[in-house]
């Protein structure tokens, strides 16, 4: 049985981070905005597993673990303050946020 | 290329791409959020193919048990009544055209891949097609013990300030 190719989780990953991306840089609901944030974390994610495959120590694999841990706690604090933000200001949008100069 | 391998990875591709895709296309944020549990379980497919079980059964836990519940929280705690008629679906987000998110979509992947192209990439050592938990619990315990501890501190403060962010400070 051959094995999978390591450029082809790379081409998922990267597929992952640019479809992250677009969704960060055009949708306007700052959840929405959140959940491509997720995406491309966890594009990086599948790079670090993918290359820790051929590794003895583990060593992208550990740091996968740690990644998905840190992902969780920014997705909590996060969620808290767009909750904060909903009840001052009864939107979500992100054009909304405009600096007073 | 024709080894049950393959045919799964094939299909994984299409569930994980195909649906991150639809989180692009679609416009209402319920939908996203079902795509994005489509995504995840694609991504801890991916994990069991590169012989990473115990990634995949902690991100199945974290990310369907936990993130997928927190958004829908989210999306139902900031639903958007602010339509005069009642009839829209508040659920509905603005975004700024299709055709640019697609643009951007597919141009960074085409660089992306490109540049994976003309890489490369050698293994430090042979597959191993064993399941990781023991090596990763010892590691845990072993050389990875200080960021181990840390990382608990972190969630720790990380839950109790995003519990007091969240209260309601009246």
């Amino acid at each position: 049985m051959n094995e999978i190719p390591l450029v082809f989780f790379l081409w998922v990953g990267a597929f992952l981070f640019a479809t992250g991306l677009s969704i960060i840089l055009i949708k306007r609901n700052v959840i929405f905005v959140l959940m491509g944030v997720e995406l491309m974390l966890n594009a990086a994610n599948l790079n670090l597993i993918a290359f820790s495959r051929g590794d003895d120590q583990n060593q992208g694999l550990m740091m996968g673990l740690f990644v998905l841990v840190i992902g969780v706690c920014e997705m909590s604090i996060a969620l808290a303050i767009i909750l904060q933000v909903y009840r001052r200001f009864k939107k979500i949008d992100i054009d909304q946020f405009q600096s007073r100069n | 290329m024709n080894s049950p391998l393959m045919i799964g990875f094939l299909a994984l591709t299409f569930l994980t791409c195909g649906s991150a895709f639809f989180m692009l296309w679609t416009k209402n944020v319920l939908h996203a959020a079902l795509a994005m549990f489509m995504t995840m379980l694609g991504l801890a497919g991916f994990y069991v193919l590169a012989f990473a079980d115990v990634m995949a059964v902690s991100h199945l836990m974290i990310y369907v048990g936990g993130v997928l519940i927190l958004i829908l929280f989210g999306i139902m705690m900031t639903g958007q009544r602010t339509s005069k008629t009642g009839q829209t679906n508040e659920l509905f987000t603005e975004q700024k055209g299709r055709f640019w998110a697609f643009f951007i979509d597919f141009t960074v992947f085409l660089s992306l891949s490109w540049l994976l192209g003309q890489q490369h990439f050698y293994a430090f050592s042979d597959l191993d097609r064993n399941s990781k938990l023991g090596q990763a619990g010892l590691s845990f315990m072993l050389e990875y013990s200080f960021p181990f501890e840390l990382t608990g501190v972190f969630l720790l403060i990380a839950l109790v300030g995003a519990t007091y962010i969240a209260k309601n400070h009246e």
